[in-house]
């Protein structure tokens, strides 16, 4: 990849952040937060994004950021006000401007133009508020493109362009104003790049220069005049003063026989170029002396249109300058110091840390199995290095950590597209967007959190007539949260819509024989009939939510992420999706337990509590299902080994151990092994990817031993396979 | 009695207030300026060198450039400026 | 002795294109992500020239320009100003503050380091 296709790839990527950005500050004004650096936040996104595409020659960006940029300009102006209706268009313009950036990464292969001459036209009726935008075809051309220009190639000469004249030479007679020399501009180089232009004579006139006691040091007194004996373009010239022009008198006649000069020489010989600035010269240069406090002087036209945060060089610096801006901008967190590092090698380093927690742990059990003493200095120094391991693994972990902020922020989008499509209105909250997880987890979060917030509009929220009827206000409300619970990332997905019709998943859930008619199921379970395989079909999944995928399709990729999702529903108020994943894919708290001969891992966030079962608190419902005793309630009491299928007859209860356990959904069981062994940290690997899945094993991992141990997904055993071991009367069809 | 008159390495918008302020401390007095350390020379500074010569001319006493760097020579050109001790050597 | 440009600018993209712009011109680059970084760069390093972004938080362009202006150690440091369009206020705001010279984006960057040869002494 040649070094311009990486900036290219460089420019793609902060569009993604710009966008996000974007989007961010869209929902602030959106939100009623309409202050000046929330909109000049927006404009800067937008402008950054016109920026580099026009570097690229990307056209068809270019001029929708345009569009979009220059209302912004508008309104941070305050000419015009940034209301409802604009801010609504805005929202619209930031999705196209997304496709725009999609179509030119290659990503889509073309922005519907439709839409985007839409928008282009409501953007530019809100700039020039409703009149046909004068000549817009003409600001157009005021961004000149550009093209590819972004040539690398920079060993060719700058050359001046062929000179089309039958001019000889050229005579420029200039005097340099003090502000010239205050701007740091240098007559020596001006003086100099003439010179690169061909040969040249310099001539000094110092007759308007005083004596010493009348010259005002910062004014310009002196006059130069250059012959250029080269037949150059105007245009060179003029581009060698085209930073001073302002700044200097400035005559540029041709010398020689020219004879089709520009017809402005012809007929002024000396076109002087005065200076035009209608500037306040004291003022300026009393600032350059840093005696005037005004950051922007009144006498600068158009100071207003740009009120930007108070510029921190606000303070008369006699005070040396970098002190005061430091000061001024103190409670404005600096941009963190980054690195970018290849995600490959991040994940090289994670597996390696994971090999190195499974060797530690197993040196540990060799020592423990020499025999020697757990003071010795061999065990204590090993002890120190679990810790150090630990912390490595945790920091490692901590590097692929990301908010789940890049998915929460695609969502607004989504919202819009499907309430307008279905014709709702919908407003999204977000909450916990800064919550961090594995980024693997991240990403594999889009898909689902998008399927349910399509659902939840679709199904969950009312159409606003139906929601005035009940009493509600027109607006449905869908909430989106992430946080943090027992060591795991919660995402809960809540409207407040119709709730759950039971009465019709029960029916249709009885029609397609997932359950039998009879079937004795609490509210709960008939609400998570919804995940059931074969649950959805195209009678009940709209194009909106469905796209031919039914929620038992979510829960399962949910489920292979090491997750759970459960649904609660009140009706008529609205119905919650929680899903539950780990925050990381790679490790895992456990407690390592036997079941006849196998060594297995249940893990540490789902066990309540641990007892040994006492035959007083042992039950036999129908004699045959036990229960135990557990604070004053009965919980089923499994035997892992037997559902399992490691042995063929059910253990003595009071041989074993029991394991109180928790599921995703708040169900509580106890499940039965031969002994516990302990609890540690172990490094998850993928069943799928190394054996077929089986049903009751999340995943795998490799003890200090040496051994394979299975990791237990509880719920599926709580849940499902209990019902299939002792309800065969109420089962779901697979 | 003449006196020295050491400038500065650099002849920029800085050095120019300065610059002025000891030329007119030195008024009336024959100056020699020792240019041989000179390594930037801009315009502003310029005027200063050509007001004090036209300065010391009027008043009729001796100013003259004494060593020089090789900078200041090729700018001092470079600028189209006359020799500086031709007229200011008249009177 | 090779020159030394200070690029301030927030957008990663713009930072990289006058990277590669300058520093096979032969300058060498120091970067600042914003004006109030990019005086405390000026300040703990300085520059031989300053290439500035106008549009930018916390500190924008002008507030740069201002702040290099007045403060006497680099007052006479040559500015140039990245403007995306010939946009005629913005030049006119920025030379009033005391810019040195402009640079238009899109940017060739033969442009570009034509740009910093004319203002570098």
């Amino acid at each position: 990849m040649d070094a311009f296709e990486a900036i290219k790839v460089t420019f793609f990527q902060e569009c993604d952040e710009l966008l996000a950005d974007l989007e961010a500050k869209l929902m602030l004004l959106e939100q009623g937060q309409t202050d000046l650096e929330t909109i000049n936040a927006v404009f800067r996104a937008v402008h950054s994004v016109k920026g580099g595409a026009g570097a690229f020659g990307l056209e068809a960006l270019v001029r929708f950021a345009h569009v979009f940029e220059t209302l912004m300009d508008e309104l941070r102006s305050g000419r015009k006000p940034c209301d409802t209706i604009t801010i609504k268009t805005l929202l619209r313009a930031s999705d196209v401007l997304a496709d725009h950036i999609q179509a030119a990464q290659g990503l889509i292969p073309q922005v519907d133009e439709g839409r985007s001459a839409a928008l282009v036209a409501e953007l530019e009726m809100l700039t020039h508020g409703g009149e046909a935008p004068p000549a817009v075809e003409d600001e157009d051309d005021d961004f000149g493109f550009m093209p590819m220009a972004f040539d690398m190639a920079l060993d060719e000469p700058v050359a001046a362009p062929e000179p089309e004249l039958e001019a000889v030479g050229w005579r420029i007679v200039f005097k340099p104003m003090g502000r010239m020399y205050a701007n740091a501009n240098e007559t020596g180089l001006l003086l100099r790049e003439l010179g690169r232009l061909g040969p040249t004579t310099v001539v000094l006139d110092d007759s308007e220069t005083p004596t010493l006691d009348a010259l005002s040091v910062e004014d310009g007194c002196l006059t130069w005049t250059v012959d250029l004996d080269a037949a150059v373009d105007e245009a060179a010239l003029l581009e060698v003063f085209d930073f001073v022009e302002s700044d200097c008198e400035l005559a540029i006649t041709p010398l020689g026989g020219a004879s089709n000069m520009n017809a402005p020489f012809e007929d002024e010989p000396a076109a002087v170029l005065p200076a035009s600035d209608d500037l306040d010269i004291a003022a300026l240069l009393a600032k350059a002396s840093g005696a005037v406090a005004d950051p922007v002087p009144e006498t600068i036209p158009f100071a207003a249109i740009e009120p930007e945060p108070a510029p921190a060089v606000a303070t008369p610096a006699p005070t040396p300058v970098a002190a005061a801006p430091v000061a001024a901008s103190a409670s404005v967190a600096p941009a963190p110091v980054t690195i970018r590092v290849d995600l490959d090698r991040v994940d090289r380093l994670i597996n390696v840390v994971g090999e190195l927690v499974i060797q530690q742990a197993m040196l540990s059990q060799r020592v423990l199995e020499s025999g020697l003493a757990r003071s010795s200095g061999i065990a204590l120094g090993l002890e120190d290095l679990e810790l150090l391991t630990r912390e490595i693994q945790d920091s490692v972990m901590a590097i692929r950590a990301q908010p789940v902020k890049s998915v929460f922020q695609r969502m607004p989008r989504l919202v819009r597209e499907v309430a307008d499509m279905v014709s709702k209105q919908v407003r999204l909250v977000t909450v916990g967007e800064d919550t961090e997880v594995d980024k693997t987890v991240v990403e594999r979060l889009a898909e689902p959190i998008t399927h349910m917030l399509r659902n939840a509009i679709d199904h969950g929220l009312e159409t606003p007539d139906e929601r005035i009827a009940a009493g509600k206000s027109a607006e449905g409300t869908v909430r989106l949260a992430a946080l943090h619970r027992s060591g795991r990332i919660v995402i809960e997905i809540s409207d407040d819509g119709r709730g759950i019709n039971r009465e019709r998943v029960k029916k249709i859930a009885i029609d397609k024989g997932l359950i039998a008619a009879d079937a004795p199921l609490t509210d709960e379970q008939i609400d998570n009939l919804i995940f059931a395989p074969g649950f959805s079909t195209a009678a009940v999944v709209s194009d909106i939510s469905g796209r031919g995928v039914g929620m038992d399709v979510v829960k399962r990729s949910i489920q292979a992420l090491g997750g759970r999702i459960s649904i609660s529903s009140v009706p008529g108020k609205g119905s919650t999706f929680t899903l539950s994943l780990p925050l990381t894919l790679a490790v895992l708290d456990g407690m390592v337990v036997a079941a006849a001969e196998q060594t297995l891992i249940a893990p540490l966030p789902t066990i309540v509590e641990s007892l040994t079962p006492q035959a007083a608190d042992l039950h036999f419902v129908g004699g045959v299902d036990p229960v135990i005793r557990f604070r004053d309630r009965f919980l089923p009491l499994i035997d892992v080994a037997l559902i399992m299928g490691f042995r063929e007859q059910p253990m003595n209860p009071t041989d074993g151990v029991a394991v109180v356990v928790e599921t995703e959904g708040g169900q509580q069981a106890a499940l039965l092994f031969d002994a516990i062994q302990g609890q540690r940290q172990v490094v998850i690997k993928s069943l799928e990817t190394n054996y077929q899945q089986v049903e009751g094993v999340a995943a795998a991992t490799i003890l200090g031993d040496g051994r394979v141990a299975l990791i237990l997904d509880v719920d599926v055993i709580v849940t499902d396979m209990r019902r299939k071991s002792i309800r065969p009367d109420f089962k779901l069809a697979s | 009695m003449s006196e020295t008159l050491i400038l500065a390495e650099v002849l920029d918008l800085n050095a120019a207030q300065p610059l002025k302020a000891e030329l007119l401390a030195l008024r009336g007095h024959a100056l020699t300026l020792d240019a041989s350390a000179v390594e930037r020379l801009g315009g502003l500074c310029l005027q200063i060198l050509m007001s004090a010569r036209k300065t010391w001319a009027a008043d009729g006493v001796n100013l003259s450039l004494g060593s020089v760097s090789q900078y200041w020579t090729e700018q001092w050109a470079a600028l189209g400026a006359p020799d500086f001790n031709n007229e200011g050597a008249l009177a | 002795m090779t020159k030394t440009v200070l690029t301030i600018d927030d957008s990663r993209t713009m930072r990289d294109m006058l990277l590669m712009a300058l520093e096979d011109a032969g300058y060498t680059v120091i970067q600042a992500v914003d004006g109030v970084d990019g005086l405390e760069t000026l300040a703990a390093r300085g520059a031989d020239v300053i290439i500035t972004d106008i549009n930018m938080p916390r500190m924008d362009g002008f507030g740069v320009i201002e702040g290099v202006r007045a403060d006497p150690n680099h007052r006479t440091t040559p500015v140039l100003v990245l403007t995306t369009e010939s946009d005629v206020e913005k030049k006119a705001r920025a030379r009033a503050a005391g810019a040195t010279g402009w640079i238009v984006k899109p940017f060739d960057p033969a442009k570009l380091v034509d740009a910093v040869r004319r203002v570098a002494a």
